[in-house]
């Protein structure tokens, strides 16, 4: 497949002034990119995952046009970000936050009609690609083609931001936090747009989020960042065979006095929480389960405790994002 | 891309959201009116019309009518370029709009034209009446002909504007504040509210920079019991000069700001 997205080496630095009373301050250097690489191919969803301040929006400001790198450089389509801007303008479609970027005393319709001039699409063109996109995002079921912005719910400014994204049906998608905010169904109809226009479409699409079962359902690739590096990359599945546990024991035990890990005997990520009724929920990740499981089991019965469940749990993407944003898969790639 | 579908867009933009904002509309036609009112309270608190009349060669009221357009037109097609970044960073469209394929420079000339067609329906509430009311059709032909002068000062202000724009915004942080001092400013040396002749010469001088100020002066001339021809030709001539001066230092102005906008990183 064509990459249509190419990312390589990008860096940049922010320098920002932490104040000091009314007229004292010092400048803060902050390393929001460290030389971040990576592609994104056509007919591909890629997530990019990491906690506040990694270097997400910092990404994909750089590969928007937005914002230039100090170093490296991002190609939309062959063109270079900081050499042809307006080449890779002409190949992208946008969506930052949800709840702004469009005219209050505007309606949808006239605010998509607007970007639709600003975009290069003729008026004739511009009013019938307006009127099928407003249709693709059910904006006219809701009786909202004709209502003022302003008036708009989070669901629909959020459709409203898709459909501008979809103006000039650009090869390449950027979508930043699209669903931040929504209610179920209206993130599940942008949940499935997105994957059906990669899917169907042959769209190249980066897609950021803080959601991780979002994540798993829309994302063919997921590159997590973290302190402005890719700090792993893979698909959901690959990504949770890289942390180094690969299952969480889950044992309910009624136990008499209040259990601490040392005296169960097991040594690494445990955690205990009392249920009420002197039952309490152990929780170990461990790479090997059976052999941990024996141990445990063998611990409880010595406490003088009754097992009342035993559970074993995939390791979720959740698991490897909180890995990773602590810094522990440092230097795995 | 066609520019006039640029403009086009920029109308429906304007259009919209003047019409729906009834109080913003009120204001419109109302502004020359509630100028005149003020002005001419303060006047006759403190003079005397007719000593008015005899220095400044017009009656008040229709000084400050003619005065009150000219100022509401120029500013109003000034303003939408000065205040254009801060707004679409206010309401969130600016990522949108540097991430177009379009031409800052198309985009920052069509933006006033929607406000330059609007000096026509003002005009007709204004200007218009006030003079057709006072000299009947000799009025009527005044009036046509301060409207097409307003036209021409709002264009030439707006190149004004557009180096402004670039550059205070360009510059970063706060400096767009300084908007708010120049402004006044620029009201004052464009002379319609204090006719250029009447300025002190030092001001005199700097009026002369201001392309608009030049046509402002052939409408209040016109005004004020008519002006000879060649002169009229000779202010418009160096309006002209002074707007192919500053037209493409504006342009170069508003490209500065946007490099120096995505070196920075726009705001979402």
């Amino acid at each position: 497949m064509e990459e249509a997205i190419v990312v390589d080496g990008l860096r940049k630095t922010y320098r920002t002034k932490k104040r000091r009373g009314l007229l004292g301050g010092e400048t803060v250097v902050v390393e929001a990119l460290r030389g971040v690489s990576f592609s994104v191919r056509r007919g591909e969803v890629v997530g990019l995952l990491g906690p506040n301040g990694a270097g997400k929006t910092t990404t994909i400001k750089i590969i928007a046009t937005l914002l230039l790198p100090d170093d490296g450089d991002a190609f939309v389509m062959g063109h270079s970000v900081v050499r042809e801007p307006w080449r890779v303008r002409e190949n992208i479609g946008l969506m930052l936050t949800v709840e702004k970027g469009f005219y209050g005393k505007l309606t949808g319709r006239e605010n998509l009609e607007y970007f639709a001039a600003l975009y290069g699409l003729p008026r004739g063109v511009a009013e019938k690609r307006v009127a099928e996109l407003l249709s693709l995002l059910e904006l006219d079921k809701l009786g909202a083609a004709d209502r003022l912005f302003e008036e708009y719910s989070l669901g629909m400014k959020a459709r409203l931001g898709l459909a501008r994204a979809l103006l000039r049906d650009p090869p390449v998608l950027l979508l930043d936090e699209p669903t931040l905010g929504l209610d179920p169904p209206s993130a599940r109809r942008i949940r499935e747009l997105v994957k059906s226009l990669a899917h169907r479409e042959g769209k190249a699409i980066l897609y950021t989020t803080h959601n991780m079962f979002e994540a798993e359902i829309v994302c063919d690739r997921i590159l997590l960042i973290n302190k402005g590096r890719i700090v792993a990359e893979g698909s959901p599945e690959k990504l949770k065979e890289m942390i180094p546990y690969t299952r969480t024991i889950v044992v309910q035990a009624r136990i008499p006095e209040k259990p601490v890990p040392e005296k169960l005997g097991v040594l690494g990520d445990a955690s205990i929480s009392p249920l009420g009724g002197g039952v309490y929920e152990i929780r170990v990740r461990a790479k090997r389960p059976r052999e941990v499981l024996g141990e445990l089991i063998h611990a409880v019965v010595g406490l003088g405790g009754d097992i009342l469940d035993i559970r074993m749990e995939e390791p979720t993407l959740e698991d490897v994002f909180i890995y990773f944003s602590r810094g522990e898969g440092d230097g795995e790639r | 891309m066609s520019f006039l579908d640029l403009v086009r867009a920029e109308m429906r933009m304007v259009y919209g959201d003047m019409m729906r904002r009834k109080a913003m509309l009120a204001m419109f036609i109302a502004y020359p009116y509630v100028l005149t009112l003020f002005f001419l309270l303060i006047g006759y608190a403190l003079g005397s019309p007719r000593v008015f009349a005899a220095r400044v060669g017009v009656r008040p009221e229709i000084f400050f009518i003619v005065g009150g357009f000219i100022t509401m037109t120029i500013l109003g097609v000034g303003d939408d370029i000065l205040w254009r970044p801060m707004f679409d960073e206010w309401m969130g469209t600016l990522p949108y709009i540097i991430a177009s394929p379009v031409s800052r420079i198309q985009h920052y000339l069509a933006i006033p034209l929607p406000r330059l067609v609007l000096v026509l329906i003002s005009g007709s509430t204004t200007v218009v009446p006030v003079l057709a009311y006072y000299y009947g059709v000799p009025g009527l032909l005044d009036a046509l002909t301060i409207l097409g002068l307003t036209a021409l000062a709002a264009v030439f202000y707006a190149a004004v504007a557009l180096v402004i724009t670039g550059l205070l915004f360009g510059m970063g942080g706060e400096h767009w504040r300084l908007i708010n001092v120049v402004r006044p400013f620029l009201i004052i040396l464009v002379g319609a509210y204090y006719p250029r002749y009447l300025l002190p010469l030092s001001a005199r001088i700097l009026s002369y920079m201001v392309p608009s100020s030049h046509p402002v002066e052939v409408a209040q001339r016109l005004l004020v019991g008519g002006v000879e021809a060649g002169y009229a030709l000779m202010l418009l001539g160096v309006a002209t000069a002074l707007f192919l001066l500053y037209m493409p230092a504006g342009l170069r102005s508003i490209v500065f700001w946007e490099k120096k906008k995505v070196a920075e990183g726009v705001k979402t």
